[in-house]
This record gives C-alpha cells, structure tokens and sequence, in this order.
C-alpha cells in the first residue's frame, strides 16, 4: 500500500505492506539469510554486496532515507515528486538519457517513494553494472531541476494521482483511510500528496529537498547478482566514492510512535464497487520499538492467514463460508509505527457488516483460547522455508537488506531474522495476539456499494 | 555477513567487472523417461529449489459459449483435493511441506505451477502428480471456489480497465471462442455442474498435449524417473475442440462507456502477425519503437515525457495460436481525452506513414537482446521461459540464436511490418470514463454481472 512507483509497469515485488511477514527472510540450513557482505566507504555510503551465481544480471538499488513522512507541512508529495524529478537529468547526462541507456542494456529500472524511504533499482546484464553505478552516483549529488521539466513532470504525478485514487474505488478509499487511522502523523497523508499540495510545489520546494535528502551518508547501495564482492566496491570507491560526504552513514530522523484513530469504523460507499470488503487495521510496533513483539507478530500473521491453512482461511473461507479470501499482512520494517492488518471479503448474500463483527469476535475468541503450539510451530516452519525461495529473487535481498538498513534496522537483523523466529515461543504469539483484540489504535475499515446497490 | 574491507581495492580498475563474467546458466537438456514423456531440464544445484512449469494445450477457448469461466473453475479446483485427500488435507500436505502449486487457464494452455525445496521433492512430485491425474472435485469445494470464483468477477467488473476490455472483446471477437471471458459471468457460472469439470479435466490434461519444463536441484537421470510419477497416470490423447479461424473485422469501431470517476482508460486492438511467421522479430521491434519500450518508445516520451497527458502508455503484442493482437492502452483526465487521444492517433500515424529510423533499429535490438537475461533470474522464471519455447516451437538452442535473430531484422524489414500490422485505421478502440469530446460508433454500457 504505502509504496508509490514512477510507472505502472513495475512489478509488483512484494514490498507492500500485505505480505512482508514473510520476506524478511532465512534458510534453515545455514543460520543467515542472504550473507551478505557489507561495507562503508568513506564519504559515508554504506554498500551492500549479494553474491548470485545463477544469472548473468544483476540488481542494483539505491535507498535514501528519506520519504514521504519527511515532508515539510503543506508540501505533501514532494519526496514522490522528486523521485519522478531524478530521471530528469543532470549536467552530464541530460534528461532522457538515463531511460534511453539503461533501455540500451536490455535493462529495468524504475523507482519507488514510502513514507519511510525512497528506492531506485537497475536490473541489467552484470557486465554493466559499472555504467549504472556511475550513473546512479552522478545523480546523488548532480541533479538539475528545470522549470518546464518540473512543470510537464508535475502533471504526470497529477494524472498518476488521479490513475491511483480518482479514479480507483480501492485507492480513494485506502487514502481516506490512512487518514483516519494515522490523524495528525505523516503516515497518515498520501504518499502522492493531495492535489492542492502538489499543485503548489515548485523548483525551488524540489531543490531544497534535494539537497538535504540525497548525500553519501544517507544512501545505502545494495547490488545483487553475478558479482564478486571485492570487484563490486572497487566499482563503488570509484563512483559513490568520489562524491564528497558526511563520514558514516546517518540515522534517519525519528517518527512518532504513536497514533490515536479518529474513529474505530470507517465506512465508505461507492458506486462503482460491485464487491465489498473489509479491512481492520491496527497501530502496532515496528522491529525498531519492539523486536520480539515484532516478531511473535510475523509469527501471528502467518498463523491466521498463511495459505490456505491459515486460522481464519479454514474458519472463514471453509467453515462457516461466510468469507470468500481472507489475508493478513504485518511489515514491522518501518521507522514509524507498523501496521498489522486483516482483510476479507464477504460470499455473495453475506453482508460485510456482519462479516466484520464476525472477525472481530473470532480473533477474541482466539484470543481467549489460546493459539495451539502446534499451529504455531508449523507456522514457524513455512516462514523459515520461505527465506529459501526468497534466495531465488535477483531483487530480494536488494529489497529486504536495503529497507532494513534505509530504516535504521541494519542488515545484521534480517540475517539474524531465522534464528530469532525460531526462538519464537506459542506464549509470546498468544500474548501478541491478546494485545491485538485489546488494542484500541485501531479502524476497521469497509468499502461497499451504496445500501440500494446491494440489496439486488 | 561479512564486513568487507576496502582500503587494498581502491586501485582495482573501472572495468574488472566485465570480462570476468561467463554465461551463469546451464545449458538446456532433454529428458525422456522411460514410458516416452519429454521435459527440458536446467540443471542447478546452489540453491535447494526445483521449480516445474507445465502447459497443456487447450485453455479458455476450450469453454463453450454457455459454460465460460469453467477452464479457469477445473483449475483451481486441481489443488483443491485429489486422490485420498480431500481438500482440506491436500491443502495441509503442502503447506506442511512448503510446496507452492497451482493451475491457471490461459487462452490456449493450461499451465501448471510447482516449487519445492529439494528435501521435499518426493512428496512435491506425488501430490503436483495426483492433482494432475486425480483431482477430486468434491461438491462442497466445487460450490466454494465457484463463489470464490464469483467474487472475483465483481471485484474485476469495478475496475474501468476490465470493463473496457470485456466490451472490446466481445464487440471484435462476437461469438468467437476468443470473446469468452476466462472467469465467466454470474450467469454462466451458475449453469457449471461438477460434471462439467470432470469433462473439461478428462479431455484436456493428457501426454500428448503436455509440455514440461523444469529448474533446479534435480539430475537429468533422476527427473527422467520422476516424470513417469508425474505424469504416467495421463491419459494418452486429449480430446480438444478444433477452434474455427478468425478473420479480423473489416471496419474497426470505437466504443465509448459512462464510468464515473476523474479518468477515461483507453484501450486499443488490433490485429498481429502470429508468433510462428518469420516476420515476428521484425514486429517487436516495431512495437519496441512506437510503444513497447516504456520510457524509451515514441508514444511515452510524447504523451506522458512532453505533455504530461498520462502517468503511463504502452503497447504490446499478444500472441495467440489463432489469431494475435497488438494492444496499446493509457488513462488520462477527462477532461484531457480528446487531446490525449487525437495525439497518439497522430503518433500512431506517423509511425505508419513514415516507418522506423536506423537508430530506433538499433535501440531496439540492443533492449531486446540484452533484456533476454533479465528474463532468466530465478528458477521460476527460467522455467517459464523453457515453457514458452516449446508451446512456441523455437527449438532448445533458442537462447543462443535469439540475438541473431533479432540482429538479422533489417529497417526494411521493420517498415514493411509496419505498413502490414500496424495500420492505426485498423484499430478498435474503448474508451471507460467521462471522456469529453469522444463519441462511441454506437451504443453500449457497462458489464454488470
């Protein structure tokens, strides 16, 4: 939910919010995940390096730790609005030419902007990867921000806001949402911005964010593929290397932990939804607050709904039939507070009213009752195999590494991520579990047809 | 992890990297197993991963006008039970073994889906067996993915981009069995009985309409056995409807639908070469050029990079074993449609009128060959790619002859495609929202079930 892309034709690499309890991720059979390795260069970049014999590309990502949530007041969208703006050129390479060089390789690149980070990636043939790493380091600090680029790109990122929620039940609704569950935080504006912001932005709002976001020692460089890891930071002093710095990589500035909702239901109709759905989501820790709340949450939300044997899928979608897909998702990989969600959406002639209320009292129930180890354990064990399958992503460990470090979680904790769940104990997920029925920061949140609509 | 050390490496040169790569992916071997069944094989032992792919020829064609949605219903119930285990314990099986397993119709495959860690693979290969050769279909299961199946109908009738091209299809491909809708509708879901789908399994998963593909930590020798556990239990023949030839309409028609909302999605068609003609590298790079090239194709950098119209447009080719298309769509405000519109048309135009230049040859070959390994970069992937090239007859040595083929395509060549294929007064067109200054050729509305 929380990332925003430069072009619909990014794929959709599981960053989202819904199933990253599962990403963070490890193999059973030696203690790490991706084995890393990791340096820092002088000017204060901290450079990632995953060796990846498989294919003959590789992936490379550039994390800021900067985002949405680091807006000035009023200014909402313009950390979104600069990422677009980075593909507009610098003085040695004018705009356009970044497209048109990475397109010469056979290459991917796009970009993606949260409220905790932003991200830039290149997949191309490994034998570039010099190319786009001085590509990429030529933009961190070289940028140039033109009047009628800023002005043509700025009704892109207006058509996009309107492609994303005007125009989109779901979006309209998710942005009225966050708003309801995240009031008087950052993470409660849209990542896009509202339109009269945005409308107002101007060269001089980019310019300045720039500068203060885009430095050596807030950029973590991740490169993963067929490489070796000494040849990747010979590369990364030659490029990154160059570029006057701060020393040793920065903190990102702290977020408010907390949030108060406006209300525990939201309630929204449309006209053009033909199916409703709804979507309760709780104000919870992040790792960063809390590590083992955090992880007896990963541990949670596979629990209730991994596959098709998660707890509410059998009760919901098996039992009673009253839901026809239920999922949840947990992020904790977040500077602000996370966010722990259920969704579900009702069979035809069930309304999603009740289906809420139904949800509501299965979880204290659970609650009440108490998780089986057994489930628990079993739950465990298919997060624990899924960091095997992660290992055959070119992108993953560039995506997880790169947002654990970017937050301010360090990739030590992702590597430590399988040994840490396994030392997850049934009594801390009933007790994670206990506190989320108990938690009062929290909205359910239903998107329906209007009542006539329904009725037929 | 390690921490690395930097200070020694500082004078290594710029471009160590380059010659020091040697092509990462094993070469692509056949396997037959002792009862005849052929499957290509990339070995790779790093991770302990095996990944299949399958494809059984037939897909949503297969559906009949009355019975749509029912390819896509059989294949989701595949994994729903088989053999002794109901769904409930087939779906603990593999969950309890980390195997992911699924089945989609496609237009005209089935495909099949399986990933395993290596440890698991007897218990992977026997229970992707059984939901091959025995699923269950019970009726209780049969009656809650059909719903599941209905839900996600409506959650698609929402969204203006599949109204636009449930409209569009059904307008050009009429009674066709190209207009079906893979997921069906309400109605037609309601008229599917769970004999339906013992039928639609029996005739269309056999030997000799399967194409497997497999990745991973498994040999030549083993995998040779193991597809007689996978597949032995197939019947020998399908029993597939033939699907009548198509011939495009001969006057295009544009087709305008009220949705509210602040955007107007735009959705063209139109015909294409097949797959199999010699000409096909030709057109992709075509379509590369005019809008397959996301920031580097002449209809981004003029209606999103220039004007600012839209936050994204493309066009791409589909191939299809009767009859292909090329497809372009965007959004773009309202109020903005008109402009918007009347501007790719000049685009488009130009495009045909005028043809390619040299350097957008060139481009374009540079992406597509070198865009080949981004392609191969998980076990997944790699098998997808397997399968394409044996459901596309491109032969196993593909991958190595794939950039000379491209490099082969002269500008004549693309330009002559172009005056073929790419004709925008061909072209069908939807345009869903509250375009201004955009009529529909004639009345139309709104899918609503």
């Amino acid at each position: 939910m929380a990332v925003l892309t430069r072009t619909t034709a990014w794929k959709n690499f599981l960053l989202s919010g819904f199933f990253a309890g599962a990403l963070v991720l490890s193999s059973p059979a030696d203690a790490s995940v991706f084995s890393p390795t990791i340096y820092d260069l002088a000017n204060g970049v901290r450079l990632i390096v995953v060796e990846n014999p498989l294919s003959d590309a590789v992936g490379h990502m550039v994390w800021y730790r900067t985002g949405a949530a680091d807006e000035p007041d009023g200014k909402t969208g313009l950390a979104h609005y600069l990422e677009h703006m980075m593909f507009k050129g610098t003085a040695k390479h004018p705009a356009g030419s970044f497209d048109a060089i990475i397109a010469r390789l056979g290459g991917d690149q796009n970009a993606y902007t949260s409220y905790d980070t932003t991200a830039y990636y290149e997949i191309v043939p490994a034998k570039n990867l010099a190319l786009v790493m001085s590509l990429e380091a030529d933009r961190m600090r070289g940028l140039l921000i033109e009047e009628n680029e800023a002005q043509s790109e700025k009704n892109v990122v207006l058509s996009e806001r309107e492609e994303r929620t005007g125009n989109s039940s779901v979006g309209a609704f998710r942005e009225e949402l966050r708003r309801v569950l995240f009031p008087l935080h950052p993470y409660g504006r849209p990542i896009i911005g509202l339109r009269k912001d945005v409308e107002r932005l101007t060269p001089d709002d980019l310019r300045a964010f720039y500068r203060k976001a885009y430095a050596p020692q807030n950029a973590v460089v991740v490169v993963s593929g067929n490489v070796k890891h000494d040849q990747v930071a010979a590369l990364a002093a030659a490029t990154y290397g160059r570029l006057g710095g701060g020393l040793r990589p920065k903190q990102p500035p702290k977020i408010s932990q907390i949030s108060h909702p406006l209300k525990p239901l939201f309630i929204k109709e449309d006209a053009r939804v033909k199916q409703p759905f709804v979507t309760r989501q709780y104000v919870v820790s992040s790792a960063l607050k809390n590590r083992q709340d955090s992880l007896a949450l990963d541990v949670l939300s596979e629990v209730l709904t991994g596959g098709e044997v998660g707890i509410l899928y059998r009760h919901f979608v098996i039992k009673t039939r009253t839901a026809s897909g239920t999922s949840a998702g947990y992020n904790g990989t977040t500077r602000g507070p996370s966010v722990f969600s259920i969704t579900a959406s009702p069979t035809p002639g069930q309304t999603v009213e009740h289906l809420n209320q139904d949800i509501a009292a299965y979880l204290q129930y659970l609650a009440h009752k108490g998780l089986k180890a057994r489930d628990v354990e079993e739950a465990k064990q298919r997060l624990l195999d899924s960091a095997v399958f992660a290992r055959d992503k070119l992108l993953a460990p560039a995506q997880i590494l790169g947002e654990a470090e970017a937050v301010g979680l360090g990739a030590e904790m992702v590597e430590k991520w399988p040994d840490n769940i396994r030392r997850v104990s049934t009594a801390q997920v009933n007790a994670a579990l206990q506190r989320l029925v108990s938690n009062k920061n929290m909205v359910a949140g239903i998107l329906k047809p209007p009542a006539m609509e329904e009725k037929k | 992890m390690k921490k690395g050390k930097l200070s020694s490496l500082l004078l290594l040169s710029f471009l160590t990297l380059a010659s020091s790569q040697a092509m990462a992916m094993p070469p692509v071997q056949e396997v037959i197993s002792p009862n005849g069944i052929t499957a290509w094989l990339v070995e790779d032992h790093h991770l302990p991963l095996i990944a299949i792919s399958v494809a059984f020829r037939g897909g949503v064609e297969q559906d009949s006008k009355e019975k749509q949605g029912l390819s896509s219903l059989t294949a989701s119930l595949m994994t729903q039970g088989a053999g002794t285990y109901n769904a409930d314990a087939f779906q603990k099986r593999l969950a309890d073994a980390s195997i992911d397993m699924g089945f989609t119709a496609g237009r005209d495959y089935m495909i099949g889906h399986m990933k395993t860690l290596s440890r698991n693979k007897r218990e992977a290969f026997r229970l992707f067996g059984l939901a091959l050769t025995q699923p269950r279909f019970d009726l209780e299961d049969f009656t809650r993915v059909r719903d599941q199946q209905r839900v996600a109908v409506k959650s698609r009738l929402a969204s203006p981009e599949w109204q636009g091209r449930y409209l569009l299809y059904k307008e050009l491909y009429g009674e066709h069995p190209y207009g079906y809708r893979s997921l069906g509708s309400d109605q037609t879901l309601s008229s599917l009985s769970r004999n339906d789908l013992l039928e639609r399994h029996h005739n269309g998963f056999a030997q000799n309409n399967l194409k497997v593909a497999v990745v991973g930590d498994v040999t030549a020798s083993e995998l040779a056995q193991d597809l007689d556990i996978l597949f032995g239990a197939l019947p020998k023949q399908a029993a597939l409807k033939t699907i009548e030839p198509f011939s495009w309409p001969t006057e295009p028609i544009s087709l305008a639908i009220t949705r509210e909302g602040t955007q107007t999605d735009i959705l063209f068609l139109g015909p294409m070469l097949q797959r199999s003609h010699p000409d096909w590298y030709a057109a992709t790079i075509a379509n590369y050029t005019l809008g397959g090239g996301s920031f580097s194709s002449r209809l981004m950098k003029t209606i999103r990079a220039q004007e600012g119209l839209t936050y994204g447009i493309s066009t791409s080719l589909i191939p299809m074993e009767i009859s292909s298309l090329l497809s372009g769509s965007f959004s773009t405000d309202n109020d903005k449609a008109e402009q918007a519109v009347a501007l790719t048309k000049k685009v488009w135009q130009e495009f045909y009128d005028f043809g390619v230049t040299q350097p957008e040859v060139k481009e374009a070959q540079d992406y597509l060959s070198g865009t080949m390994a981004l392609a191969l970069t998980s076990r997944e992937a790699i098998a997808d790619v397997l399968l394409s090239m044996q459901t596309d007859n491109l032969g196993r040595d593909y991958l190595e002859k794939r950039e000379g083929l491209l490099r082969a395509v002269t500008r004549e060549d693309v330009n002559q495609v172009i005056k073929t294929w790419f004709n925008p007064a061909h072209l069908f067109a939807s345009f869903v929202g509250q375009p201004q200054g955009l009529t529909s050729d004639k009345a139309a509305e709104m899918v609503k079930e």
